[in-house]
């Protein structure tokens, strides 16, 4: 087994550690449905679509959103890499023989498989409360597209929080940067609105951003919200931004580690 | 037994002390209030959103519901301002064993625990959220008397009160769990209630969100203030759930207190 596979194995009996997080974030992922299905419900009282689309496929929307974000969201990789800084820990990664991206990447995966259970387990309890709501997918095309899309949208959501991450090396507390990436991420990455509502003036600039790619894109063709020439073009961008942003994380975190000082013993 | 005033000047040297430590780090201050103003975007990018397809939401009107949010919100920032740090960082101590550093303190545990702090930049953004109720009143034609406006701040005065409740109790778990972190998280999605109109509840949902959990009564009562005068049954609702929730945090927090156990917990 590669050094990398023992480090998703360890990732995997850490992340169980902390399994009630996951189970919290679980039951409260119910709450967050409740509130997306009151407000778009009372929304669509009086409309029978809403920019073209009805409330069982907005309701469908927001549900592979949030299933999405228990298989390839990053949660707290940001976190746990400026704590690795922060307490210097990062010293025994710079002495072994393992890149510290692959490292957390290999920790990434396995705290999604942990996540993820957690999240087939919401969804099949969510299923039988929300049938009549939920539109299957059903376009075989447009599921086979939308994997690797996910995919990159792994690569883009956790790049994106490993760079925030590294920001450690510079700030003592990097807390408020992630916030704000969050806000601005959870906006444009779809997961207040879906983003074809916007004006299509701004859906069209929205579009060629990394955020675009975090949440919206996977989600808008698994939905078949959009078409496949827009899943075929989108795939193009999104594998540009996951490109550009691993090249990021190593810029960052070569310029960081001529920044660190690895004091003491 | 601390008198009131020992506890007030307790809380004006824990207040001096925290904004003097905020005007040292003006950085740090612009980026947290950067980040509230951000959410505080984001939810009112979200309400013109959906008010872009729709005229009414639950019979609310956008400006109707905008100063629903600007409340919500308002409530929250107060929260964030007045005990967030505090609180969040009581689910850490605990965890850690430094809550012994409040244990040894001269005043009530929880007293001590949630008022360590205060943050300028929640505080600086409630009035960011005042100026967004102002703003949706006056484009209502709204002209509130000053009694209209003294129930309304008493009535977010006890929205704060419940809030900070419901952050005490869902803290206090980390004397049961200490593997639960980032349940305080939990907070923000019950939050979300808040800025839906309760006419949008129907059902078991009205039942839970509205009658067992204070989550929605919390903003509508006080909105409702401004929006069609003084209403005696929210009033007394409201000052009913708050003594409620408040006897129940300070209930469960004793009762996690006698679990705790020091460092070596």
């Amino acid at each position: 087994m590669t050094k990398y596979g023992q480090a998703f194995l360890a990732g995997l009996q850490s992340n169980l550690v902390y399994r009630w997080n996951f189970g919290v974030r679980s039951i409260f992922w119910f709450f967050h449905l409740a509130v997306v299905y009151i407000l778009w419900g009372a929304a669509y009282a009086a409309n029978p679509t809403i920019g073209g689309y009805t409330f069982a496929q907005t309701l469908t929307y927001f549900v592979v959103i949030f299933v999405l974000q228990f298989f390839i969201g990053a949660f707290n990789e940001d976190y746990q890499i400026s704590e690795d800084i922060r307490n210097g820990l990062i010293n025994q990664f710079l002495l072994k023989p393992i890149h510290y991206y692959g490292y957390r990447l290999s920790v990434f995966a396995a705290a999604r498989v942990v996540s993820g259970a957690f999240g087939i387990v919401a969804l099949l309890v969510a299923l039988p409360i929300f049938r009549g709501y939920i539109v299957i997918p059903h376009d075989w095309t447009l599921i086979a597209l939308s994997i690797p899309a996910m995919c990159l949208t792994a690569i883009i959501q956790f790049s994106i929080a490993y760079c925030f991450g590294l920001l450690a090396f510079w700030f003592l507390e990097i807390q408020g940067f992630v916030i704000l990436s969050m806000a601005v991420e959870t906006l444009l990455g779809g997961q207040i609105v879906p983003l074809d509502l916007l004006p299509p003036a701004v859906f069209n600039v929205i579009r060629f951003l990394p955020f675009f790619y975090q949440a919206y894109f996977p989600a808008a063709i698994l939905t078949g919200r959009k078409g496949v020439d827009f899943a075929l073009q989108g795939l193009a961008i999104q594998a540009f931004w996951a490109f550009v942003l691993v090249c990021l994380a190593e810029f960052v975190w070569r310029k960081g580690l001529k920044h660190h000082t690895a004091a003491g013993g | 037994m601390k008198s009131l005033s020992q506890y007030l000047q307790v809380w004006l040297a824990s207040a001096k002390y925290s904004l003097v430590r905020a005007t040292m780090f003006r950085g740090d201050l612009f980026i947290w209030a950067s980040v509230e103003l951000l959410w505080i975007s984001v939810n009112v990018i979200m309400v013109g959103v959906i008010y872009s397809h729709t005229p009414t939401v639950a019979g609310w009107s956008m400006y109707q519901m905008l100063l629903l949010v600007g409340t919500s919100m308002l409530i929250q920032r107060f929260l964030m301002g007045f005990f967030w740090s505090g609180i969040f960082e009581m689910g850490r101590n605990v965890r850690t064993g430094l809550f012994d550093f409040i244990l040894a303190q001269p005043g009530d545990p929880l007293f001590m625990a949630s008022t360590r702090k205060l943050e300028l930049d929640g505080l600086l953004n409630s009035l960011v959220a005042m100026g967004l109720v102002a703003y949706s009143a006056r484009k209502l034609g709204l002209h509130p008397g000053l009694l209209d406006l003294g129930y309304y701040g008493f009535m977010v005065a006890c929205g704060v009160m419940i809030h900070f409740s419901f952050l005490v109790m869902a803290v206090s778990l980390a004397f049961w769990i200490t593997s639960a972190q980032g349940v305080e998280g939990s907070y923000f999605t019950l939050m979300e209630f808040s800025r839906l109109p309760k006419q949008a509840f129907s059902g078991l949902a009205s039942v839970i969100f509205v009658w067992i959990l204070p989550v929605v009564v919390v903003s509508n009562a006080p909105a409702n203030e401004i929006l069609h005068g003084f209403n005696r049954d929210w009033m007394l609702g409201l000052c009913a759930a708050t003594i409620v929730w408040f006897a129940l945090a300070v209930l469960v927090f004793r009762s996690g207190l006698k679990r705790y156990t020091s460092a070596s917990s």
